[in-house]
């Protein structure tokens, strides 16, 4: 019992940090969601009327699906690459992975304005290669925002594929290869069902993660790309509005919970999110 | 509600850093002006009971060190009397809670209209003297009885000509004629000065706008930028609409004048243009707190100096917001004339921006435009 205290002890300071910075300042946010301009639950009842809500919740939750898939699928790829063949350049590709999270999200952003512009380098080498005429629009759109994204994303997709997949044992793979499964069926019946775990962790993180995403739509997406913590901005921002924007934050939070609640049906979460790496 | 357009303020300080460096402020030197001034000392004699300093509100950065300069300068070789800037921004909340707490440390405020009426209505602004202040020095409809115009700017329709081989856009009606004048659009992230653009292309005339934008007008309007939305990339700040030109993104759009102040400059000859045919002219208000601690004669005083036609001309050369004073338009240099929503030229080609309307219609508006846009 003694022992516990002390652990608790130990744990203190990081909790009270947890509690006022955090917890207290969002409990107040759920406060100002049913006070502000007046009591009651008049916020969400135009949050549930309002067809720009609406859009934008759906718009967040479609961005957030083609992001995920997009990253799992390439970010299987990368994460099986590395972890059955690369085996001399495995710190360099690990490294590469990694690379990104050193550079902010801002900057990175920054960086596919300069590449996916009218007038960018995507667009003037296809027009020097002779492939299109007139610059194409892969900027100011959702194209632009998920293609951002993912790139943002993929680590998060790779490396719990990458933790998952360097803990399966190859001789499943290779028992399977010598009872007389063809290379293809070994992996899709042996290999792949081993990997679930995995992937199921990674498209979690992508998804949950990306709900929240504000910087790069704003950025990307030409101002008509709205997901809803850029709709949150404009509210409190534009209208002082904090009723409403506190409202949609709750409905934000509420939303990502249900998704996890789901998910915890199906994905392992406390390896998820607690034992990465 | 606050109904200040902070965001066009926040604007004003970023191109006053830009002029800044560019030197153009220095090398037109308000020197000269000081020294037009210093032959006609109009208010310098008068015997006042002397304030140790009059404080003015704006919004900050270096907008505030070009009214220090410009403008606190004159009224000092005028008046004796320095003048600080403060640019903490003086929103209607601010001075409302400042009056009211008796603790008034402004005594001249850069608002708007929309926040004058908020102010007023609170009974935290005085009463303009217009025995001190001319009424006639001011753009038609600015000299209220509780606030006067300071200086003005316009939402302009801006164009790239050689993104547009089949000809540039003259009119509205040519925005949203998409066949005729192909390339992306850029609109405002706000409906102000945006659902006038719309009217106006639907064929209302201009001084019709603001009658025709009653609910049905507004859904009409919106309509309009529903169906144009696959042609149009959002601005959020003057910047964002600035670098959309800059890099080519857009061929046109509806921005800042002072923001094609600026684009004239920096784009190569021949690839930026601006109209103020069908253009939405906004003023800047002054106010004066109640209970200002250099007293309303010093205030007063401060504003009708701001009124010197030579300081508006400067003032516009600076930063780009025009003269609120018709009569500065001629003494605007002949080579940035063109650019001034306020010369009366201009200013017949253009919407006046209605703060009535603003204050009835905008939250439900705004919501409806966002909903017609995004997706």
């Amino acid at each position: 019992m003694n022992e516990k205290l002390h652990y608790w002890m130990l744990a203190l300071p990081a909790l009270a940090v947890m509690i006022v910075f955090y917890i207290w300042p969002v409990l107040n946010i759920w406060g100002i969601s049913v006070t502000e301009p007046s009591t009651g639950l008049d916020n969400y009842t135009r949050m549930f009327d309002s067809n720009a809500v609406r859009v934008s919740f759906v718009l967040t939750f479609r961005i957030a699906a083609v992001t995920t898939i997009m990253c799992l699928l390439l970010g299987y790829v990368l994460a099986y690459t590395i972890s059955n063949f690369a085996t001399r350049v495995t710190p360099l590709m690990l490294g590469l992975v990694l690379l990104p999270f050193w550079v902010s999200v801002l900057v990175r952003s920054f960086a596919w304005i300069v590449l996916l512009g009218r007038s960018g380098l995507v667009n003037d080498a296809l027009i020097d290669t002779g492939l299109i005429t007139s610059p194409i629009r892969i900027m100011h759109n959702e194209l632009g925002v998920l293609i951002a994204m993912v790139h943002v994303m993929l680590p998060f997709a790779v490396l719990p594929m990458l933790t998952n997949m360097r803990g399966i044992d190859d001789s499943y793979v290779k028992a399977a290869r010598g009872l007389g499964a063809s290379e293809w069926r070994a992996f899709r019946e042996v290999y792949f069902p081993q990997t679930l775990p995995g992937v199921f962790s990674g498209g979690l993180l992508v998804f949950v993660l990306s709900l929240g995403f504000y910087i790069t739509p704003a950025l990307l997406g030409g101002g008509r790309v709205m997901m809803i913590s850029e709709y949150i901005t404009y509210q409190i921002q534009e209208f002082l509005n904090w009723g409403l924007g506190a409202a949609l934050s709750v409905a934000l939070l509420v939303a990502t919970a249900l998704v996890l609640l789901v998910a915890g049906r199906f994905v392992n979460l406390r390896k998820t999110f607690l034992e990465r790496g | 509600m606050e109904k200040i357009d902070t965001e066009f303020k926040s604007d004003l300080i970023e191109i006053a850093a830009e002029r800044y460096k560019s030197g153009r402020l220095s090398r037109r030197g308000f020197v000269s002006a000081m020294g037009a001034l210093g032959l006609v000392p109009l208010l310098g004699d008068r015997a006042m009971a002397q304030a140790s300093e009059l404080v003015v509100c704006n919004w900050g950065g270096q907008a505030s060190e070009i009214l220090a300069e410009l403008l606190g300068k004159a009224y000092e070789a005028e008046t004796g009397i320095p003048v600080r800037v403060d640019g903490a921004g003086p929103s209607a909340g601010k001075v409302r809670a400042m009056v009211e707490s008796g603790a008034v440390v402004w005594d001249v405020c850069d608002s708007g209209a929309g926040s004058a009426i908020v102010m007023n209505e609170a009974g935290v602004i005085q009463e303009i003297d217009y025995n001190i202040v001319d009424r006639n020095k001011v753009l038609k409809g600015t000299a209220l009885p509780f606030a006067i115009g300071n200086y003005v700017f316009s939402y302009a329709l801006s164009y790239n000509p050689t993104m547009l081989p089949g000809g540039t856009p003259r009119t509205w009606a040519d925005v949203w004629n998409v066949e005729a004048f192909p390339g992306m659009r850029t609109f405002r992230k706000s409906v102000r000065g945006q659902l006038e653009a719309a009217a106006l292309a639907m064929g209302v005339a201009k001084e019709d706008v603001y009658t025709f934008l009653d609910d049905e007008g507004i859904k009409a309007a919106i309509a309009k930028f529903r169906a144009l939305r696959d042609n149009i990339i959002v601005w959020g700040s003057g910047a964002d609409s600035q670098n959309l030109f800059l890099q080519g993104e857009v061929a046109m759009g509806n921005i800042y004048s002072t923001r094609a102040f600026l684009l004239r400059d920096q784009m190569e000859p021949g690839t930026f243009e601006m109209t103020f045919d069908g253009a939405v002219l906004q003023p800047g208000m002054w106010v004066v707190p109640k209970n200002n601690p250099a007293g309303t004669e010093a205030a007063m005083n401060f504003i009708a100096t701001c009124q010197n036609p030579e300081l508006q001309a400067e003032w516009f050369a600076a930063i780009g917001n025009a003269p609120i004073n018709p009569a500065a338009a001629e003494l605007v240099p002949a080579e940035l004339a063109f650019l001034n929503p306020n010369s009366p030229e201009n200013v017949a080609k253009q919407v006046i921006y209605n703060d009535e309307w603003y204050g009835k219609n905008q939250v439900s508006a705004e919501e409806l435009y966002i909903d017609a846009l995004i997706g």
